[in-house]
């Protein structure tokens, strides 16, 4: 792509209007990078099928409106942010790299700490890491510490051993049939024992060790050295098939590491394989280090009956000691079986005589030993570990969306740790349970469908619980359904135990949506009656695949989901949500700050923010500050209002007389700033001017840091507007947000309109988008159409008689001025509404001072 | 249903997250669904059975969604068939209408508005 615009030359001066023309350039085209955005953000929801093709179109489309926002700004300043070239490069070329399939992750990775592992990175830690690591970092369950020895540590092994052509003739011979499997096994595991680890990788592994000590606390480990295999525990399991090496002392790391990969081809292991149709080139191990647990006891908890899943049971074996003899079925187990409801009371316990339990052998390895005989009969678990157990099952399965099968442990400290979590198969057991999902759903009444947004995916059953307040979350019950009027931030405090939420008011870029996603929780936002419709403690399914709510619970349909690939889970979902990682994010938040430069630009938001802040600068300053084009004048307003607006004036925008640096607000012709500029001045509109008794009152009640701020200049951007007579595009950074108007006025009614561009603040994203939502509700009071996503509102009117359209303008400078500080006020939902309100009364209040200004 | 048999339909689409969202949603709403990402294999089966309808891509790898809907017409003139893609054109929309599609969909669409289109196509079916 070629950037270095064509410009001015040094020297030669644009005519104003050619730079205008580049600049509105600029604008249209962010507001073309905005709303795409949006419209990517909105296909995380659940409400949309979308295709590769989308996510590859969207991106190029992305693409190239952010080249050429670079190229017109290449064409505004001319080789002074050069950078930007590279920033784009950058960008663009990992969003390429995801496109074509490859994780972007560095080069040098031949282990990955479980700190910074997400499932995203399976295909490189294998799916038993990333499991465990995501449990730990997403859901804060124990696991044990650890790292995981990478795919890429694999590859390394085999090149520099020369290994992969030795097996590929092996394995070709054994599948031609001209040797057995067990001489085949045989001849690659001895090479690979024999092999040496690779320089790089044995380092790799002495610091991951180093770490793991750290963590520890302790400077000699005994290990859990477990296969990792690339699909292993998602798709398929392999389970059994691989090995798993028990308290083997540090100092045996390595040896351990080859003897893990060496069992990938154990005869049962490639038979396996084979039965399965996996190509033996498809095999990339990873290995997973853990500190090991010292367990007292041990088990295996599976969150429904795979057989009978309507049983509707949790199934739980237990036995004292390490678990593995429980796995291979060597010892026998108390059996339990529970209820998937809270208090989750034992149907049915099965104890049995335990006379041998596996334990740690001084010195590294593990020993039978025999059970004291008190403990023999003696079942292993309590209620309290029972429920444990079982809460962190069910919000595994949860998160996953799919029935478990989870090995647990608990240590000698009394914690719980979750050794390894994998998906249960319940296919078989569903078809048998549920002929037609359809007939058993049409039993249950629908309460509402089709009416919010999918927020997350999923389905949820439980008891209606209504949040109103913060003291309402601390009664929130373990599986209930949260419903409330608004959404709000503080839900995140009960979001692990919630099986849904719905809300009335909310959209599906929020920050509450947000939450739902990170613990996968089903949530349907902006239904507008289900605090009406919903009763508390009433009994209800939220079917957020299919934007339904039924009444009664309907097991069938979660299990039904058990049965289904999940729609997140899905490999185009997560690869728009890994390329948008890439182009969303804002990162260049302040302007005046010294990290503001095209180097930092880290996302194609940030890149598109930088230009428009840019853009504007370089207008103000080429034509006020520097040379002037004398039919384009550049005035500074004076005004009691400390906008510092620079306006430029391209036909009529101006009165004749004005002073050659300064403008007054009479002297103003244009049109729309006019009205504009009424609005903003309205008394009592800007937060720095005196407010009606009451008005300031209800403020100074809300927050104390209202008024600190205000007079503060920094707070004030520079902002310009270029006017004509019939003609206004301003654009005013106040604070860290961003408003820009666009509008027409003339005596033909057809070209009138007016734009209204609305985006950020400092706040967090909740306050922010409360904010537009406060802005939307004002605007479509007053008929303007209003596009709402997250925070990033536009509104548009257009086509009405002159004094109408003075009207519109006017109230948008009203806003302006009234939510210059509002995101820091708004801390609370409530508030939208009462600040509507109190927009409604002021602009009542000032209806005379309205008429003066002849815009009533 | 009151003809006490289940509405059938068919979907062909090359990529899987179309059919994982699809096939659940349809027979959460009382449909038989039956899906597959290759084309060869849609084939044989809508020779071996009339679907009521007809859901496909029209570009996918390997073959032409416009000569699979065309077969199947030809096959099953009953069959209705909706028309769900990525490139949409006002020159693929045309000729899939000629063809005599049911209707035609741009991805991305909300699951809401197959739905729809489906229930449509059903009444249609139901009213001849």
């Amino acid at each position: 792509m070629e950037f270095l615009g064509h410009g001015r030359g040094t020297g030669k001066k644009l005519p104003f209007t050619a730079l205008f023309s580049k600049f509105r350039k600029v604008l249209d085209i962010n507001n073309q990078v905005l709303e795409l955005m949006a419209d990517m953000g909105d296909k995380l929801g659940g409400d949309y099928i979308f295709d590769r093709q989308y996510i590859l179109s969207t991106c190029q489309g992305m693409a190239d409106l952010v080249s050429k926002l670079i190229y017109n700004l290449h064409g505004l300043a001319p080789k002074k942010y050069l950078q930007l070239n590279d920033a784009f490069r950058k960008i663009n070329s990992e969003i390429e790299e995801e496109l074509a399939g490859r994780l972007v992750i560095p080069q040098t990775d031949y282990i990955m700490r479980y700190e910074l592992i997400t499932r995203d990175f399976a295909d490189v830690v294998g799916g038993k890491n990333a499991n465990v690591a995501e449990l730990k970092n997403h859901l804060d369950l124990e696991t044990p510490d650890g790292f995981a020895v990478t795919t890429r540590a694999y590859q390394s092994f085999l090149q520099h051993n020369n290994l992969d052509e030795k097996i590929g003739e092996i394995a070709k011979a054994w599948s031609e049939k001209e040797i057995s499997t067990e001489d085949a096994s045989a001849n690659i595991q001895s090479l690979v024992l024999s092999a040496t680890v690779p320089q790089k990788v044995r380092k790799a592994i002495e610091s991951g060790l180093l770490h793991i000590q750290e963590l520890a606390g302790d400077k000699h480990l005994y290990l859990a050295i477990r296969s990792s295999a690339l699909g292993e525990d998602t798709e398929y399991t392999f389970a059994g098939q691989y090995l798993s090496l028990l308290n083997e002392p540090q100092e045996n790391a390595l040896d351990s590491y080859k003897k893990v990969l060496a069992s990938t081809y154990s005869p049962s292991a490639m038979q396996y394989r084979q039965e399965k149709g996996f190509l033996e080139q498809e095999i990339a191990m990873a290995v997973a280090i853990q500190v090991m647990i010292d367990a007292t006891k041990s088990g295996v908890l599976y969150t429904l009956d795979p057989i009978h899943p309507e049983r509707d049971v949790l199934l739980l074996t237990a036995t004292w000691g390490l678990g593995a003899p429980v796995l291979s079925g060597k010892v026998r187990a108390d059996q339990y079986t529970v209820s998937r409801e809270p208090p989750y009371e034992i149907s049915a316990l099965d104890v049995v005589r335990k006379t041998e339990s596996l334990a740690p052998k001084e010195g590294g390895g593990c020993e039978m030993q025999p059970v004291p005989h008190d403990l023999q009969t003696r079942p292993c678990l309590s209620d309290i570990e029972i429920k444990q157990i079982a809460e962190a099952g069910l919000l595994i399965e949860r998160y996953s969306m799919k029935a478990q099968d989870i090995e647990w442990a608990f240590d000698r400290k009394g914690r719980l740790i979750i050794l390894q979590a994998r998906q249960l198969n319940i296919r078989g057991g569903f078809q048998r349970m549920v002929e037609d999902i359809s007939s058993v759903v049409a039993g249950h009444p629908v309460i509402f469908a089709h009416k919010g947004v999918i927020a997350q995916n999923g389905i949820g059953a439980g008891k209606v619980f209504m949040v109103k307040d913060d003291k309402d979350l601390d009664r929130f019950p373990q599986g209930a359904i949260l419903v409330a009027r608004q959404t709000s931030p503080r839900f995140a405090r009960v979001v692990r135990k919630a099986n849904g939420i719905i809300t009335d008011i909310g959209t599906s870029t929020g920050h509450m949506a947000t939450i739902a996603r990170e613990f996968k929780v089903p949530a349907i936002v902006n239904t507008g009656i289900a605090t009406e419709r919903l009763k508390p403690g009433q009994l209800i399914t939220l079917d957020a695949e299919d934007n339904v709510v039924y009444a009664g619970i309907i097991k069938e349909l979660l299990y039904y989901s058990f049965t289904e690939d999940a729609f997140a889970e899905t490999y185009e979902y997560r690869l728009l949500r890994r390329v948008l990682k890439k182009i969303s994010p804002l990162n260049l938040l302040d302007p005046l700050d010294g990290n503001f430069v095209p180097q930092a630009c880290r996302t194609f938001h940030d890149i598109t923010r930088f230009i428009h802040e840019k853009a504007v600068e370089e207008l103000i300053d080429l034509n006020y500050y520097r040379h002037r084009d004398p039919d384009a004048p550049g005035r500074k307003l004076q005004s009691a209002i400390p906008l510092d607006l620079v306006m430029i004036d391209i036909g009529g925008g101006f009165s004749e007389e004005t002073d050659p640096e300064n403008v007054q607000v009479e002297q103003v012709a244009s049109v729309p700033m006019r009205a504009f500029l009424s609005g903003l001045n309205m008394p009592g509109f800007w937060s720095s001017e005196p407010m009606s008794v009451d008005f300031g009152s209800f403020m100074s009640s809300l927050t104390k840091t209202f008024s600190s701020d205000i007079a503060n200049p920094k707070s004030i951007g520079q902002n310009l507007a270029i006017i004509s007579k019939t003609y206004a595009n301003i654009n005013l950074r106040l604070g860290y947000h961003f408003n820009m108007i666009d509008a027409y006025i003339s005596e033909n009614i057809h070209d009138n309109y007016a734009y209204f561009r609305f985006l950020g603040g400092v706040t967090d994203q909740t306050r922010r988008s409360r904010r537009v939502k406060f802005i939307a509700e004002v605007l479509g009071k007053r008929d303007f159409r209003v596009d709402l996503r997250g925070d990033l509102l536009v509104g548009r009117i257009k086509k009405l008689a002159p004094e109408a359209m003075k009207k519109k303008i006017h109230i948008i400078g009203q806003l302006v001025a009234f939510t210059r500080q509002l995101d820091v006020q708004m801390d609370n939902d409530q508030q939208i509404g009462r600040f509507v309100e109190e927009f409604d009364r002021l602009t009542q209040t000032n209806g005379s001072a309205n008429q003066l200004e002849g815009t009533a | 249903m009151n003809t006490g048999q289940k509405t059938s339909i068919l979907i062909l689409d090359d990529e899987t997250i179309v059919l994982k969202r699809l096939k659940p949603a349809l027979e959460k709403a009382g449909y038989e669904v039956e899906t597959f990402t290759r084309s060869a294999e849609a084939s044989n089966r809508v020779n071996e059975k009339d679907f009521d309808i007809v859901i496909t891509d029209l570009k996918m790898e390997g073959i032409d969604g416009m000569q699979f809907l065309t077969q199947v017409k030809q096959h099953s003139p009953a069959t209705e068939i909706v028309v769900i893609t990525g490139f949409a054109t006002m020159e693929t929309a045309k000729e899939s209408f000629q063809k005599g599609v049911f209707d035609f969909l741009a991805k991305p669409f909300k699951l809401g508005e197959i739905l729809d289109t489906v229930r449509k196509a059903e009444k249609k079916i139901q009213d001849k």
